[in-house]
């Protein structure tokens, strides 16, 4: 049984580990359970980083040895689920994620030396739609946004016509329809090759009536904004999913200021549409290309001129009568002229042809991380073939590296069965990815039969999943099937109010981008392992060895090497590029006058490489034998360490 | 009966309250010579702190109650609250149905002379209500929304502190990534009140050395030659000891690059902070724009270089839609004629790049058509054509760098310049502190005040009466058969600016305009008419409420558009054409 009508079981003890939730929870539900891990352990505090617009608070999970180092000197992991309303298995998966960091003993030097921040659900209020009495995959918030701009809010959403507790599409009959149904799969439909001879033959549209009598269908429904879209990298303007501008929300203003306040932040990893752990950037820095289902898409389309209605073409053409004429008294001379290029200088800022761009792809030097966190994600999970993939515009993660310069990660938390490797399925990136030991993880247990025709586009050529060669809902329903994960409603015929006879089928909410529910304890287990080998990369710079030289005179050399123990470097090359992270600092604690020569008293190394690299620093200072001396260093990511030396 | 404005501390506000209510009937003023006496006498030769500004605002709210309405839309960083006058008069309809203008001033705390600007046009609107028809016709037809300084820390900070040259606001940035945030900034070491310039004799050693013209100016002497002294940059210590000099002062951003469009990470454009409208002053307009959609006009005073300035900021946006751009342009080009000394220009173009300005994303992200005026151009000391052809000759004293001393000698006096005096620095030595004053350079001399600020609200004034106005005009009903008539309505945008601008409707940000029928008839059809004299079809307009037509493309500027409506019965039939920023119009025809 899928999701949250699943009962409320509680699975797989272990010796005093809490039980691990399988099922879907609420709001209220969610909440109640990280209180109980956190009533339930020193190690954790709970607290709200802002509220919803529904008022729900947005919780961020501690989670600490607080004895030591103070928190914001050690370098931390931070953790986001649910920023996409109807992605709830990221929250589950953070939530299994603290589970894991409490109980489990490989995670203790984690708590001792670091901090993981948690953040379950960042959009509470979209989350919720999935427990409500009709189910759609709603991403968006609570914000009231107008869609189709016609003055009116949320007036038209869909409806649930057949009364099957969901809103899924309906498929109409329509002789200058774009699409047909597919020969192969009559669930799916397809894009008409005109020029193979094909004909339309019918238009996609949501379940659901013209609700405000404009004559476009379900074009403004409830739920705002998909807050993994409402960031400030590649934002998608404009759109309406995406708010009405950058940070426009409560929740990402949130998250935001949360970041920015905890600059000790050295790794991100949130849960989302989008991947780059299953397929990490490729050599050129690039994501994976995204791959949508085609059936949403050729539904959306229905209302793809809605912004065209009501648009008219300029005045009175012929005009001339009216007080005041038609059109602009000097005519095209204006526009000719413009606005004169003063100081316009080729080569200059103001030159269009220049001016620097922000980086959207991964530096090369980077690369070898990204490559490396990925290579540990799909060793731990065993993941390796991933469902609906969506473009990253706006999302947080993105931020996190692109403006912040952390190493940042997104996954789905789950993978598509995999399908057979004897075709072409596999494609290039899974034939790198090692072969997962097969009863270790649960997708292995799914093969699919049918992936071979989609594994053409495979999770790269699936943004044109609407070609004319089989999309990628040939693979997403194949790997459904294989799974005996149901995940389709079987079309059947509706008599409607506007259209007469049509049907209502296909993927069920929810389905294809949260796993069956009773996964949530295993995947949730393999999510906390991960996250405790990805603060384990995190870089760790401590003082290794002090050295005292005296010259006679009250004159010594004081020389102090630092260590980054780590396997990150201190900042990624884009930490340097975009002057996010802030360089390594060295100090030593004398009065300015009392250095003689070398280094300043503050100095700095801009990035340390990990794995045991070294810097080495020298002062030749003045001072009294036997005067103890302080030296200290502080990597924003790295932590905070000193050392103190006696002058002799 | 007037009131007298001094200075600040003259007259506060709860005696002025006192005065005014006492001269109730004030507004009938005494014609006496040849100009009317003013209800509120005010001096325009000061610089107004944070405070001041306040105490005029409330005075003036106070003279003229019917019209003014003073509000905080919110609180800066440092706890000072923004003050925004509404103009709005309550007897020609709600604020929401007319068309506003937005005028704000001082995003950057050093540029000062916009807030006087501003409350000038409060109070010389008020004061020509009904005495100059043209001015009590704007303030009938149009609101205006004044908010005279968008950054009051920055303000207070310059004028009664230590930010001589901070465009910054107040919230704290780790300028010198060292964990401590504003430690070390400028200090008045010599304790005169000043922030003044550091230099150092280095004989031989040098990057400057004294003009042989004036001794006060400081050439950069040229490659290949050594000059006698360096400059130190601003008055100041090294606080935190760390053996640098002011390299952490307050803030330390820019808070005209932190609005939503087109904005960009720190390491592309200085100064934007994290992400838009993370400053609480740029959100707190925000937020006050997008809840009054009825402002289709913005103005953003800055200085200096005598501009006026439209987006985009930056190349990469591209062109604006012509159709904006004539609108723009005969604006601009008004504007050149109304400011002498000022270029209309766009700002990537004519001044450099700006990535998330201010009047970028109310052009792009609220559809309003906004400039941005750089106030005063020091081509305006010598404002005469005799006087720039004695400029010209080298051996003149208005020559070159030297006429900015021969103005402050001779029409300051000598007020805006310090002498180079000694000063024993603990950092740097034996180094002499002087130059110029703050107020000198950016900010125009208060004499030349009354005409900076009236050419520039006369420029707003005009930009303000260019904004859409609706009107309905000749209306016809003619009979088709039996119950059928033809019913045709004159729609008209009397002004420049069209009701939508192409951009507006390339993103979706405004409501798109809406004509509604009211009345017992039923409506057939609903078209454009293509042309009222002469015979032919129309644009059918093919919505399916046609009671409830969407204009998205809303209606140009200086237009009159004819729609025609084919009605089946009799009776009153009203049509209503309502836009958010061209007000509300109706007509109502007898259909018989």
């Amino acid at each position: 049984m899928y999701g949250v009508a699943a009962t409320a079981a509680m699975l797989l003890f272990a010796g005093g580990v809490q039980a691990q939730s399988s099922r879907y929870l609420d709001f209220d539900d969610l909440s109640d359970e990280l209180r109980t891990l956190v009533n339930g352990s020193p190690n954790a505090s709970m607290r709200s980083i802002g509220r919803s617009l529904e008022g729900r608070e947005i919780w961020v999970v501690e989670v600490a040895n607080t004895a030591g180092n103070p928190l914001t000197e050690r370098p931390g992991v931070l953790v986001v689920g649910n920023l996409a309303g109807d992605h709830l298995v990221g929250s589950q998966l953070a939530l299994e994620t603290i589970r894991f960091l409490l109980n489990d003993p490989t995670a203790e030097s984690v708590l001792s030396d670091q901090v993981v921040y948690v953040i379950p659900r960042l959009n509470p209020d979209g989350a919720e739609a999935m427990f409500a009495a009709v189910k759609y995959d709603r991403k968006g918030n609570a914000f009231s946004y107008d869609d189709d701009n016609d003055g009116r809010f949320d007036e038209d959403p869909g409806e649930d016509l057949n009364g099957d507790g969901m809103i899924t599409l309906m498929r109409v009959p329509d002789p200058s329809g774009d699409f047909m149904v597919d020969p192969d799969d009559p669930r799916l439909m397809k894009r008409a090759d005109k020029a193979e001879g094909e004909t339309g033959t019918h238009t996609l549209y949501i379940e659901g009536v013209d609700s405000d009598g404009d004559g476009s269908l379900n074009e403004d429904g409830a739920g705002g904004v998909d807050l993994n879209r409402n960031f400030q990298h590649e934002y998608p303007y404009y759109q309406a999913d995406a708010g009405l501008h950058m940070v426009s929300e409560p929740e990402s203003r949130g998250l935001m200021d949360f970041v920015v306040a905890n600059r000790h932040i050295g790794a991100v990893l949130t849960f989302g549409h989008s991947d780059n752990l299953v397929t990490a950037p490729d050599s050129r820095g690039q994501l994976a290309d995204p791959s949508v289902s085609d059936l949403s898409a050729f539904a959306g389309e229905a209302n793809s001129d809605i912004y065209q209605n009501g648009v008219f073409s300029g005045g009175n053409r012929g005009g001339g009568f009216g007080g005041f004429g038609g059109g602009f008294g000097r005519g095209g001379q204006i526009g000719a002229r413009g606005a004169p290029l003063r100081g316009a200088q080729p080569g200059r800022d103001n030159d269009p042809q220049s001016g620097r761009r922000p980086a959207v792809t991964v530096n090369t030097q980077d690369l070898e991380y990204f490559s490396a966190v990925s290579e540990a994600y799909k060793e731990i999970t065993g993941i390796t073939e991933i469902g609906v993939n969506r473009k990253a515009e706006g999302a947080f993660f993105q931020v996190a590296y692109y403006q912040m310069g952390i190493p940042a990660f997104t996954t789905q938390g789950w993978g598509l069965p995999v399908a057979e490797s004897d075709d072409e399925t596999s494609g290039d990136e899974q034939a790198e990815a090692e072969e997962p030991a097969a009863d270790e993880s649960e997708a292995q247990e799914f093969r699919a039969g049918r992936g071979g025709r989609a594994g053409r586009g495979g999770a790269r050529g699936g943004a044109q999943g609407s070609g004319d060669d089989g999309g990628f809902d040939t693979k997403l329903i194949g790997a459904m099937d294989a799974a005996g994960i149901e995940a389709f409603v079987e079309w059947s015929s509706y008599d409607h109010p506007e259209f007469g006879t049509v049907e209502i089928g296909g993927f069920m909410p929810y389905v294809t981008t949260n796993p069956p529910a009773e996964q949530l304890p295993e995947l949730g287990r393999k999510h906390g392992e991960f996250v405790v080998r990805l603060a384990g990369m995190l870089p760790r710079v401590n003082i290794v060895s002090t050295e005292v030289t005296a010259h006679g005179g009250g004159v010594f050399t004081v020389t102090a090497e630092i260590e980054n123990s780590g396997y990150f470097p201190t900042s990624l090359q884009h930490g340097v590029v975009s002057r996010s992270v802030q360089p390594t600092t060295v100090r030593i604690e004398v009065e300015p006058e009392a250095i003689l020569t070398g280094d300043a008293k503050s100095s700095t190394v801009q990035r340390l490489d990990g794995s045991g690299s070294r810097a080495k620093f020298s002062w030749v200072i003045q001072g009294n034998t036997g005067q103890s001396v302080e030296i200290w260093v502080r990597s924003q990511k790295g932590g905070t360490d000193t050392a103190t030396v006696t002058l002799r | 009966m007037t009131t007298n404005i001094f200075g600040r501390n003259v007259l506060g506000f709860a005696l002025a309250a006192v005065m005014l209510s006492m001269a109730a009937p004030a507004a009938e003023a005494q014609q006496r010579g040849s100009d009317p006496e003013h209800t509120l006498d005010m001096t325009w030769d000061r610089w107004l702190d944070h405070d001041e500004i306040g105490e005029r605002m409330k005075l003036m709210e106070c003279t003229w109650p019917q019209f003014l309405d003073l509000q905080s839309i919110g609180t800066s960083y440092g706890g000072r609250e923004m003050w925004l006058m509404t103009i709005n008069n309550p007897a020609t309809g709600p604020e929401a149905g007319k068309a506003a203008m937005m005028i704000e001033a001082n995003v950057h705390g050093n540029e000062i002379q916009g807030a006087e600007v501003t409350l000038y046009t409060i109070w010389y609107l008020m004061e020509n209500y009904g005495r100059i028809d043209g001015i009590t016709r704007l303030v009938d037809e149009r609101v205006f929304y004044i908010l005279p300084t968008v950054n009051p820390d920055g303000r207070d900070y310059f004028l009664d502190e230590h930010g001589s040259g901070a465009r910054t606001g107040h919230v704290p940035v780790d300028s010198d990534g060292d964990g401590a945030f504003d430690e070390d900034g400028p200090n008045d070491i010599n304790g005169n009140g000043l922030i003044e310039q550091i230099r150092k004799f280095t004989p031989g050693e040098g990057t400057h050395r004294v003009s042989a013209l004036d001794p006060r100016i400081m050439e950069r002497v040229p490659p290949g030659e050594v000059g006698d002294w360096v400059l130190l940059g601003s008055e100041g210590v090294d606080d935190d000891g760390d053996g640098r000099v002011n390299e952490d002062p307050v803030g330390g951003y820019d808070p005209n690059r932190n609005y939503a469009s087109d904005w960009q990470p720190n390491y592309i454009q200085g100064g934007s902070m994290n992400y838009p409208f993370e400053l609480p002053e740029a959100r707190a307009i925000n937020d006050f724009q997008m809840a009054h959609p009825n402002i289709a006009g913005f103005q953003s005073f800055h200085n200096s270089g005598g501009m006026l300035l439209r987006g985009p900021g930056a190349a990469w946006q591209g062109r604006y839609p012509q159709s904006d751009i004539r609108v723009y342009d005969e604006i601009g080009e008004f504007g050149e004629r109304m400011l002498p000394y000022y270029n209309y220009l766009v700002i990537w173009q004519g001044l450099y790049t700006v990535h998330g300005g201010s009047i970028d994303w109310t052009n792009d992200g609220l559809g309003i058509v906004s400039f941005s005026n750089e106030l005063w151009n020091g081509g305006q000391y010598f404002n005469s054509p005799l006087l720039q052809r004695q400029q010209e000759d080298p051996r003149d004293p208005t020559n070159g760098q030297r006429s900015r001393y021969f103005f402050d000698d001779f029409l300051e006096f000598g007020d805006e310049y310090v002498e180079w005096a000694p000063f024993d620095h603990p950092q740097f030595g034996e180094v002499e502190l002087g130059g110029w004053k703050k107020l000198s350079g950016r900010v125009n001399p208060r004499f030349m005040s009354m005409e900076l600020f009236h050419r520039n609200m006369a420029f707003t004034l005009y930009h303000a009466e260019s904004m859409p106005l609706m009107s309905m005009g000749e209306t016809t009903v003619e009979r088709v058969d039996g119950d059928v008539y033809r019913v045709r309505v004159d729609i008209t945008n009397e002004r420049l600016i069209p009701t939508i601008t192409a951009r507006a409707l390339e993103n979706n940000v405004v409501r798109p305009d809406l004509i509604t029928v009211d009345g017992d008839v039923e409506i057939i059809a609903v078209g454009w008419v293509a042309d009222k004299n002469r015979p032919g079809p129309t644009q059918l307009i093919d919505q399916a409420e046609l009671d409830r037509i969407m204009v998205r493309s809303g209606h140009p500027g200086r237009t009159t558009k004819t729609i025609e409506y084919l009605v089946r019965g009799r009776g009153d039939m009203t049509v209503t054409y309502s836009s958010l920023k061209g007000g509300t119009v109706s007509a109502t025809v007898q259909v018989r």
